[in-house]
């Protein structure tokens, strides 16, 4: 194991279908719902983006703005040195427009608005544009880790003194167009389903989500940091046979822990029974440690990891597991050592170390 | 001429998503960039597709567009000219 510059998770933001305008309460309220869908519950924009800009913004642009202020107004940050963000589809609402646009006037009339709003870097870019940032600006589009790719790219910044602070964020949204697609797909439970109750279930399909969560990363800690972002991993493959276990170990021995050092696992468990198979074979690597999950209170999403992140730096801080998110109880012990384990489809998959500053 | 002018208060509002503005807060003779709604190019844009696809204008000449777009009744007596010309 090499001795890294150990970079600081020291604000957070997020829109998400939970309540997050109050972050003291900590999921002591969370949504029940009826359905195969969840929306976020959204702030209102105008606190954060002036109406004359909030009229050309689509709604995954103003969730990562609103998110991302609140990031930086947590951390007390007023400038970061970059902003990099993951998303796995982009601002979905405005492209749909656009291309419905130029089905429907066969190629004429085009209006720019949905357009320039389109691209996937649009949020990073509203979010420098208003805040006059002409720092490194980076978009990461790598389908179920865009995230973590955010991260990674941020760690790598941050250790390489390239940056002392970085706005990273990851951002998806849900509209009616891409849910009924990837329904056809099978990816999502056929009837509604009590969403707190999904991951007692056992049935094909998970729940669709959207969200967006930013994180204030540092090389400095501060007296509000949540935690230490001690390192992230990625790797695109189908697990089969003892694979996850190999690379679970592998991983933890480079980041110099043993398992059982491991006191909660924080994973992206969504209730579809074809997708278990990976989270079950990380719990049973880690027997001591306690598990829990974030899915059946976001959603799955490409970018679902930033809210299991959200999550899991919640807990640390505050050294309180809620009851929603309990999956396995461990034995009664601080929460120093948090791994976060996500995958989309077995195809993408993710860890994600954070210790306790 | 005024119930044009109505008309494209309702089509300028809608199309560039004018939040918080009604038809009344229109001055008619206000200039749309700069001062008065505050505009901008990207406006501009969304302003030469509504006359297009509402009114069937194709506006030729780029260099018409400052005196068209000054204001919401220059909108609406360059169409009316142009309808008259039809």
């Amino acid at each position: 194991m090499t001795s890294m510059k150990p970079i600081y998770i020291n604000g957070l933001g997020s829109v998400s279908p939970q309540d997050m305008a109050n972050s003291s309460r900590f999921l002591s309220e969370v949504k029940r719902s009826q359905s195969n869908r969840l929306a976020c519950i959204e702030p209102n924009y105008r606190e954060f983006i002036s109406p004359d800009i909030l009229r050309r913004m689509g709604r995954l642009i103003k969730m990562g703005v609103a998110s991302s202020r609140i990031c930086l107004e947590d951390a007390g940050c007023m400038m970061p040195d970059a902003i990099i963000t993951g998303t796995g589809l982009g601002c979905l609402e405005d492209t749909e427009k656009f291309l419905t646009t130029l089905v429907r006037n066969r190629e004429e009339l085009l209006t720019p608005t949905s357009f320039i709003q389109s691209t996937h870097n649009t949020v990073s870019a509203q979010i420098a544009l208003l805040l006059k940032c002409h720092n490194y600006n980076f978009t990461y589009v790598h389908r179920g880790w865009s995230f973590e790719s955010a991260l990674i790219d941020s760690l790598i910044q941050l250790r390489n003194g390239q940056a002392s602070t970085v706005l990273a964020g990851g951002m998806d949204e849900l509209t009616n167009v891409s849910f009924a697609i990837t329904q056809r797909l099978g990816h999502w439970r056929r009837k509604p389903v009590e969403t707190l109750e999904l991951l007692k279930s056992t049935d094909r399909g998970s729940i669709a989500g959207e969200g967006s969560a930013f994180f204030l990363l540092s090389s400095s800690q501060s007296p509000r940091s949540y935690a230490e972002l001690a390192e992230v991993y990625t790797f695109n493959r189908k697990t089969s046979g003892k694979a996850l276990q190999t690379i679970l170990l592998d991983f933890l021995e480079r980041s110099g822990i043993k398992p059982g050092d491991i006191d909660l696992a924080v994973c992206g468990i969504n209730g579809d029974t074809s997708s278990a198979r990976p989270y079950k074979e990380l719990a049973d690597n880690l027997k001591n440690a306690g598990i829990a999950a974030w899915k059946h209170l976001s959603g799955e999403y490409q970018t679902s990891s930033s809210f299991g992140l959200w999550m899991a730096s919640m807990i640390m801080k505050h050294q309180l597991l809620p009851e929603v998110a309990v999956i396995r109880k461990s034995e009664e012990r601080p929460f120093n050592t948090i791994l976060l384990y996500n995958h989309y489809l077995d195809l993408n998959h993710s860890f994600i170390l954070i210790r306790k500053p | 001429m005024d119930e044009l002018i109505n008309k494209l208060k309702k089509e300028v509002i809608t199309q560039l998503n004018l939040e918080d503005i009604s038809e009344d807060d229109i001055n008619p003779d206000s200039p749309l960039f700069g001062e008065g709604l505050g505009l901008d190019s990207i406006d501009a844009l969304e302003l030469i597709v509504l006359l297009e696809k509402n009114y069937g204008i194709k506006i030729e000449d780029p260099k018409d567009g400052k005196k068209i777009f000054h204001s919401i009744r220059t909108m609406a007596e360059y169409i009316t000219e142009h309808q008259k010309k039809a």
